[in-house]
């Protein structure tokens, strides 16, 4: 199988395995425990704590509350924030967001909240000013994030977080969950407020996330229950993942395999573009403005659903924005904002490069796409057969 | 293999049929499929060939597939109750809810070129009796003594005492005109 979906999950990494394992046999006590046991968890989840902190480059490991997972870390951020300052109904977001952030502000737009929804130019990207003219002095909350996981496109978050301190006493919430691990982070020099991350987005098991919450601001607890995480997350923590995740971030930081993981992206980007007509980039053609390891490409007049149906009979694993794909029936939202072309939006395929991926996978993947994709061209009603 | 796979991989009947045939085009709004049907049928009224294109998902290609392979040979009629029955194909092909709309979309479009055909030759009928229903042959003269004879009201009960209207359907509004002449 190649697996070159590393945007939806990522395989867990043997060194992430080989650290949680302890804790799913001999080390299995309740960290809040006063005893030995106890001790020693509670001090395998400190160790996690400040793993993330550094490849996210908090100023303090204190920063950083454990969650179950990225959509809980955006959810409790925002109702978190909106819960301190009830006075304050006005939120700004844009239409590119996560679920886990986008249809918490559909749901707030239906309770009552005001919600300016800023728009993506058909590169992705945003427009700063939009930004600038939408802060208000009743803004509680500018939700906008790192990196776009369908198009891999990178909002210039220390940009944007220094307009809102210039300009309001908004909070800045990122969703920088397919962000992290894949680019460098420093939230000590960024004026950012919360940020959200999950662990199988980088080669920690599902089921663990975290927010990070800045010095000096105290969120409500989203789960009430026991005094977990200073208080601030019930819930008993789940050591095994923590301790997984704490590794995930390591491997990241000392091992970070982005120049490699570019290098195949990018061979994979180029030759499609270049070998197959009718094909589009779907983001801005700037590889710096984007994550380095997604590549987001419209096969026009093809139904993406059908070539990700016939690479998984390949035995390669992609993901697609088109229609067909979704429960709903609703074409990729991002491509949607970005004004993609119907057309287009319903043959894009979602290539996520990752760091157990080899050039030999590239080249593999290379050299089936054609066949798949002269396949279903020939099927297409667009291609010129015998005449009708 | 399952039977969506192999018909997904290995489509039969893909192109477009010989000239003169009897096409439809249709487009779902819903999920951004497109497909193209076109047959070809004898005097018999017995298809004889069957060919489409389709970009969409596995679902709707292999219910195409399925869809045209078995109606050569078939009558109009019979490949019309066909194009009717879609939970039949759906239950055949274990879909799931989510993809029933695909299947819909595969038996619209046979249904909808089974129409082109019944107009057509509905169009060049040159019998003693105007002919109403193509999949059928049933003329305008049995109609109306059908609804006299047992008091027909409806489409429905038109179909049920003479199968007028049971088949791709094209019929209906004329069978509504032929009720509403006798009410």
């Amino acid at each position: 199988m190649i697996y070159l979906d590393n945007n939806a999950t990522t395989r867990v990494a043997p060194e992430v395995l080989e650290a949680m394992h302890p804790y799913l046999s001999s080390l299995f006590g309740n960290p809040s425990s006063g005893h030995e046991l106890g001790r020693q968890m509670k001090s395998a989840i400190e160790n996690a704590r400040e793993e993330v902190a550094l490849l996210i480059g908090a100023a303090d490991p204190s920063e950083i509350v454990f969650t179950s997972c990225g959509s809980e870390s955006d959810n409790w951020a925002i109702r978190g924030v909106l819960a301190n300052h009830p006075d304050k109904r006005h939120i700004i977001t844009t239409p590119v967001e996560h679920e886990a952030v986008r249809n918490m502000c559909r749901r707030l737009e239906q309770d009552g909240y005001q919600v300016t929804w800023l728009s993506v130019d058909r590169n992705g990207e945003l427009d700063l000013a939009e930004l600038s003219d939408a802060l208000r002095a009743d803004t509680a909350l500018v939700s906008i994030m790192l990196a776009n996981n369908e198009t891999g496109v990178l909002f210039p978050m220390n940009e944007i977080g220094e307009i809102i301190r210039a300009n309001s006493e908004a909070l800045f919430h990122v969703d920088g969950v397919q962000a992290v691990g894949k680019i460098p982070i420093d939230l000590k020099t960024a004026e950012v407020d919360l940020f959200a991350l999950s662990g199988h987005k980088l080669h920690a098991p599902q089921g663990i996330g975290a927010l990070y919450i800045r010095k000096g601001i105290e969120l409500p607890s989203f789960i009430i229950g026991g005094g977990q995480e200073e208080g601030r997350r019930a819930g008993t923590s789940a050591v095994p993942n923590i301790v997984g995740l704490g590794a995930a971030c390591r491997l990241a930081r000392t091992d970070d395999q982005h120049t490699r993981i570019s290098g195949m992206r990018n061979q994979l980007e180029d030759r499609i573009l270049n070998n197959f007509s009718n094909t589009h980039l779907n983001g801005i053609a700037d590889r710096t403005k984007r994550l380095p390891n997604t590549s987001n490409i419209s096969f026009e007049l093809i139904d993406g659903q059908s070539i990700l149906a016939r690479l998984d009979h390949a035995g390669i694993c992609v993901s697609t924005g088109s229609a067909c794909h979704s429960a709903t029936h609703e074409s990729s939202p991002t491509l949607q904002a970005m004004n993609v072309p119907y057309a287009l939006a319903q043959g894009s395929i979602r290539f996520s490069v990752g760091r157990y991926n080899t050039e030999d996978e590239i080249e593999t993947t290379l050299r089936v796409l054609p066949k798949v994709i002269d396949e279903l061209a020939a099927i297409s009603p667009a291609a010129s057969g015998r005449s009708a | 293999m399952d039977l969506i796979r192999d018909h997904f991989l290995n489509p039969r009947n893909v192109g477009d049929a010989a000239q003169p045939c009897f096409k439809a085009q249709t487009g779902s709004l819903v999920c951004g499929a497109t497909t193209r049907l076109s047959l070809q049928v004898n005097e018999d009224q017995h298809i004889t060939e069957a060919k489409f294109r389709a970009a969409g998902c596995e679902f709707l290609i292999a219910a195409l597939s399925i869809l045209t392979e078995r109606i050569i040979g078939m009558s109009t009629a019979d490949a019309a109750s066909m194009g009717n029955n879609g939970d039949a194909i759906q239950a055949e092909l274990k879909s799931d809810e989510s993809h029933s709309h695909c299947i819909e979309l595969a038996c619209d479009s046979l249904l909808r070129a089974i129409r082109e055909y019944s107009n057509a030759t509905r169009d060049e009928w040159n019998g003693d009796e105007a002919l109403i229903c193509t999949c059928f042959f049933v003329s305008e003269q049995t109609i109306e003594s059908e609804i006299k004879k047992r008091g027909l009201t409806t489409v429905r009960e038109v179909t049920q005492a003479c199968n007028a209207g049971g088949g791709c359907g094209s019929c209906q509004p004329l069978i509504v005109e032929i009720l509403e002449s006798l009410a």
